[in-house]
């Protein structure tokens, strides 16, 4: 299996003639000798305004391989996510190996303007008669709701081989979805591979698992998948989507289509708690209202019970944050019963690809507030697609993890080749900057106090024949959550994970509780 | 109306709730109830049952003839497995469970590296109907049916045929059976072979409510064993039979009030209290009261 | 001393000779002196082959010399993670607080254990239904937990945290010090020693042979005036103290633990351990919970998609090929005692 050969061989290449400058140890806290270091100081770099990643000159060749670290769950219960986002994450480490990257720089001035597309005509005046004046808002109105259009060709070349003339290599142990095993591979690889970033993590419990122990080597980490939010730790990056960025949106469209009364239906996990503590709060921000909920344990899979409750309940629609293989077990179930509720969602779907896995009707009428989905039809996801599958021909599906995994992968290679080294804390420094980033999606921008991404929404729709269409879009919304909290780790680190009860917002709005 | 439908309601919870737990329970019912062999490979002879009725039904054949299939499959395969290694631990319950759990860990692992980490999940047939506010699926309807069906036709088997009566004695005292002119090896290999096929079957039965995944057999384990065990040993039929009509009860109306986690909780407690109190399980108030028994 | 020295060499575990005790000496200088060679990572990796060790002493202690199968080990292990994981997280600005949470940890595991065991074993139910009652308990102790993912659910300033888990555990500290990596491992090796000699000197002392009776024939020690009930208890408690020391050393290592610990498959994992090294021998049961641990960890850990298959034909092969066990097996067959150890004693 071309996976397998793909997990022992790293993707290295010839090595270079030259010499190894420093090495890779990380001593502990002291000042990093390497000579390109000390060439580099130049973190002020990251002041210039480029749009385009602009070529860098080649630095004295090492045959020291980049090293990323990365543990997903490739066997076990939590495989079906596990194996797409290393697929991406091959993907990505090939491109860069082979010269490209994203298009996207560091943001000195701040902000989504530094990147621009080309936008409609300007507005024009015009006279009718000698009384009125017509403003024609310019041009052909935008596409498909868009209020600018995108690059298409955003995957463009480095002037780079692998980063900084180093090949990458991905360095992909399994984590056969067991915490223990977790923490041991994350010790392995900080300790004895001395990688230079960690990409790992798909459940909240797994992540939550190996912070502490990467937070007490100082390890460069990405969390790229979406999770409840909170995260506030100097080390880790969390590119993928959070609650403010699903929850919100698809409430306010849900509500607006089909009514205020909410019945929830959440994973007795932490993530399915916390969200559903989101919905609850929001709702009566919008004149909704939460009329009863569920919590299901993880090994639920029978659902007579939950489904008798919705029923009795008769809400106006049902939200649904399920999580893992037994609990998507609800949607043909309640199907079967004749359940015609419409449904939200933040996970399913771009996550699980539920809608291919369960015979229709199961997802009639699922709508999810999503970063990324493979249907998305612009032109730069269709590109990213076939090239996914060109390279993994014979996957199921194309989901939100893998895709948030890709960009975090060019993104740390761009953050790299700016700072001049693969020293952990320069390298973070760097992206603490603010970059923002052409991903397949459309932008994103990691906000530096947060370390967190904004991301472009878009309202995904399943009808009966699970075809996905996407109702409304959000080209931007920022993870602001933790700017509420005041948190800033730029100038204030943190190891913490925030939650809901330290938010007095959360029982601003609501009435009872 | 209202209340009919209430009523209709809770009814249909309990229904779906204990043939949940029977058709969890009656692949080891035999091999547990009746051989002891502490099989901890049972999850995974029902997920062999749901893929074989899945790639049956990617293929064409309708579900009936799927599970059917499974049966075979699963019966077959268990028959292998019991010439080959189970035979050598009767009487050795622990070292049954061993290598079972072993056995397990090779087939949930290979299911894995032969198809992937899902199958594409099979529909659930049949419709709903609805009455009041709520509605229901047949299907459960059907699978209730279905398994009366089973149980009743492994009553038989045990009860009414020269197969049985061999089986019944073999268990009962093997050398005698032995000195009697039984076939003793033919009979373990053929109960073995059913309780693997029942696994199968009720695996491909359950197969359209869940997903089809290489580890999906981890959540019928628990609740078949404590369904067996909680029935016991005095009448095993009717024991698991009795035994998830008992948890069932207890578990739906906690479910209903205090929610799916409490009425799980609840399950347990039963069983533990259960199982303290009446070792022999709850066949051995049944087996006091009722001549029909005729098992053991 | 001269009676310290005959209890631990006594015949109820394998070795007694001369050889055997200067092969035993020899690897635990081996282990002694393995930091002085190995990276830290090493040793963090090896400390947690070792803690397991108790854990599955204690189920050596209850299964094989006590003849009571247990499903419950792991449910004192998580009981004793997840109080210390309390109490600590509760006395972070105090310095003795990580030594006070231990003793909290081992007490309510101490305690748990012996109501449970009271309910069971003083009721004499037959012997095939501890082990059924004791599963039950482990899952309704990780459903419960699983409960606990709300925001609600907090002692003092510690979420419990559902199944993502208790994180942020504090480690073992006394005063200033803090125990990890190196002198981490020191400290599971030392207590891993101790655990190991202090079983061995029970097993053959009285009391120790009061216990092995009770498996062999469970009548006729009651008729010879012992209270069955209640050496099995005695037995239970003491099984569920050496879980909650592996418990809270798990929780010391890694700093973190979810309701899984409790799970279905978990466990199933000491009785794994204790049947492929054999269940009559302390020291092939130590040997067999560090080699398989260790084997699990280098299978995942090179990316080999078969290290659960290959788990599972070793079990399978055991218990075809080797049924006692395989270190009993190798200790006890021809050829050990006639090439490698002529002083050994054929019985165990």
């Amino acid at each position: 299996m071309t996976e397998q050969d793909a997990e022992k061989t790293p993707l290295s290449g010839k090595s270079e003639a030259g010499s190894t400058s420093g090495n890779d140890e990380r001593p502990r806290g002291g000042p990093v000798m390497d000579r390109r270091t000390l060439m580099q100081g130049a973190g002020a770099a990251v002041a210039a305004t480029t749009v385009l990643s602009r070529a860098m000159p080649v630095r004295a060749a090492s045959d020291e391989p980049v090293k990323i670290g990365f543990i997903e769950d490739q066997s076990g219960n939590l495989s079906i996510y596990g194996i797409q986002k290393l697929h991406a994450a091959q993907l990505a480490v090939q491109e860069i190996n082979d010269g490209l990257t994203l298009a996207g720089g560091p943001v000195g001035s701040g902000g989504m303007g530094t990147f621009g597309s080309y936008a409609a005509q300007p507005p024009v005046e015009k006279e009718i008669g000698a009384e009125e004046q017509f403003i024609n808002d310019g041009g052909p109105q935008s596409q498909k709701g868009m209020v600018f259009a995108e690059d298409s060709d955003v995957l463009i070349k480095s002037g780079d081989t692998g980063i900084l003339g180093r090949k990458v290599q991905l360095i992909a142990p399994d984590g056969q979805s067991t915490n223990t095993l977790w923490q041991q591979l994350t010790r392995r690889l900080i300790q004895e591979d001395k990688v230079d970033v960690l990409v790992a993590g798909f459940a909240s419990a797994e992540r939550e698992a190996i912070r502490p122990i990467v937070d007490q080597h100082k390890q460069l980490y990405f969390y790229t998948n979406q999770y409840e939010g909170g995260v506030a730790d100097e080390f880790t990056f969390c590119t993928g989507a959070v609650c403010e960025q699903q929850v919100i949106p698809v409430m306010q469209y849900m509500v607006e289509k089909y009514g205020p009364r909410i019945f929830t239906i959440a994973a007795n996990y932490n993530f399915g708690q916390l969200t559903a503590a989101w919905v609850r709060s929001f709702a009566p921000v919008l004149k909704a209202q939460v009329i009863a909920e569920e919590f299901p344990p993880l090994e639920v899979s029978e659902f007579s019970t939950v489904i008798a409750h919705v029923q009795q309940a008769k809400p106006d629609w049902v939200m649904t944050l399920l999580v893992g293989q037994n609990q998507s077990n609800y949607y043909p179930q309640a199907a079967a019963a004749g359940l015609k509720y419409p449904m939200a969602s933040t996970v399913n779907m771009a996550q699980g690809y539920e809608h291919k896995r369960f015979k229709p009707p199961s997802l009639a009428n699922m709508h999810n507030a999503v970063n990324y989905m493979q249907e998305i039809p612009t032109k730069r996801n269709q590109e990213f697609v076939k090239r996914f599958y060109k390279m993994f021909p014979n996957d199921p599906y194309l989901g939100q993890m893998a895709q948030n995994t890709y960009f975090s992968i060019h993104l740390y290679a761009k953050a790299a080749r700016l700072a001049g080294t693969t020293d952990q804390q320069r390298v973070r420094k760097v992206l603490e900057a603010g970059w923002a980033i052409e991903a397949p999606e459309g932008s994103v921008f990691l906000e530096p106090g947060t370390h967190h991404c904004s991301h472009y929404i878009r309202l995904a729709k399943a009808d009966a024949d699970h075809n996905i269409s996407f109702v409304r879009e959000w080209p931007m919304i920022e993870a602001w959550w933790l700017q509420r909290l005041g948190v800033n780790l730029v100038r204030h680190p943190e190891h913490k994970q925030y939650v809901p009860d330290e938010d007095p917002f959360f029982k601003m709005f609501v009435a009872s509780k | 109306m209202d209340a009919l439908s209430e009523v209709v309601s809770v009814l249909y919870q309990f229904g779906t709730n204990a043939v949940f737990l029977l058709l969890s329970a009656i692949g080891l019912i035999v091999i547990l109830g009746m051989m002891n062999i502490i099989n901890l490979a049972h999850g995974e002879f029902m997920m062999m049952g749901a893929y074989i009725a899945t790639i049956a039904t990617e293929h064409g054949s309708p579900l009936p003839v799927a599970a059917f299939l499974s049966f075979l499959g699963v019966a077959l395969f268990g028959m292998i497995l019991e010439r080959l290694v189970i035979r050598r631990f009767y009487g050795r319950e622990l070292g049954a469970l061993v290598v079972t759990w072993g056995i397990s860990l090779i087939l949930a692992q290979g299911a894995l590296l032969l198809f992937g980490p899902y199958m594409p999940a099979i529909a659930i047939p049949s419709g709903s109907f609805s009455l009041g506010r709520y509605s229901f699926s047949y299907y459960w309807l059907i699978l209730i049916a279905v398994s009366i069906i089973l149980v009743g036709a492994l009553w038989l088997i045990y009860n009414r045929t020269s197969f049985g009566l061999m089986a019944r004695a073999t268990m009962q005292n093997p050398a005698m059976a032995r000195s009697l002119g039984v076939d003793v090896e033919k009979v373990y290999a053929l109960t073995f072979g059913l309780g693997a096929g029942l696994a199968g079957l009720s695996g491909a039965l359950l197969a359209p409510t869940t997903s089809i995944a290489p580890f999906m057999g981890q959540q019928f384990v628990a609740p078949a064993f404590i369904t067996v065990v909680v029935g016991g040993g005095a009448n095993v039929i009717a024991g698991a039979v009795g035994s998830s009509a008992l948890l069932s009860f207890v578990q739906t109306p906690v479910g209903l009030l205090l929610g799916t986690f409490s009425g799980m909780v609840a399950l347990l407690l039963t069983a533990l209290i259960i199982i303290r109190i009446l070792p022999a399980g709850i066949s051995s108030l049944l087996q006091g009261r009722s001549r029909l028994a005729g098992a053991r | 001393m001269r009676q310290l020295f005959r209890l631990i060499g006594g015949s109820h575990d394998i070795g007694s000779s001369r050889w055997f005790w200067s092969a035993l000496t020899a690897l635990a200088a081996a282990f002694l002196f393995y930091p002085l060679f190995g990276s830290e990572f090493g040793a963090t990796n090896v400390a947690y082959y070792l803690l397991n060790i108790p854990l599955g002493l204690g189920l050596a202690l209850l299964w094989g010399y006590g003849g009571v199968l247990s499903f419950g080990q792991t449910a004192f292990f998580t009981i004793a993670g997840y109080v210390y994981g309390i109490v600590a997280g509760n006395m972070t600005e105090n310095s003795a607080g990580t030594v006070v949470a231990s003793c909290a940890g081992l007490a309510a595991a101490g305690v748990v254990s012996a109501a449970f065991g009271y309910f069971v074993f003083f009721g004499r139910v037959a012997a095939w239904i501890v082990p059924i009652l004791t599963l039950v308990l482990t899952l309704l102790l990780s459903t419960f937990l699983g409960l606990t993912a709300g925001y609600q659910w907090r002692v003092g300033s510690v979420l419990l945290g559902g199944y993502n888990g208790m994180t942020g555990i504090p480690a073992l500290q006394v005063g200033d010090f803090v125990f990890q990596g190196y002198s981490f491992y020191y400290v599971t090796l030392a207590l891993v020693i101790l655990c190991y000699l202090g079983l061995r000197m029970l097993v053959n002392s009285h009391p120790g042979q009061v216990v092995i009776a009770m498996r062999e024939d469970e009548l006729r020690t009651e008729l010879l005036g012992y209270d069955v009930r209640l050496q099995q208890l005695g037995v239970f408690v003491l099984a569920a103290l050496l879980s909650g020391i592996s418990g809270l050393l798990y929780v010391q290592w890694g700093n973190y633990i979810t309701p899984s610990s409790a799970g279905l498959i978990q466990a199933t994992l000491p009785v794994i351990w204790v049947a492929v090294g054999g269940r009559d021998s302390l020291l092939a049961v130590c040997i067999a919970t560090f080699l398989l641990n260790q084997l699990t960890y280098v299978l995942s850990s090179q990316g080999n998609q078969y290290a659960l298959v290959i788990v599972g034909v070793i079990l399978v092969a055991v218990m075809l090929f080797a049924p006692q066990g395989i270190v009993v097996a190798i200790a006890r067959s021809r050829w050990w005692r006639r090439t490698v150890d002529p002083n050994a004693s054929s019985h165990g």
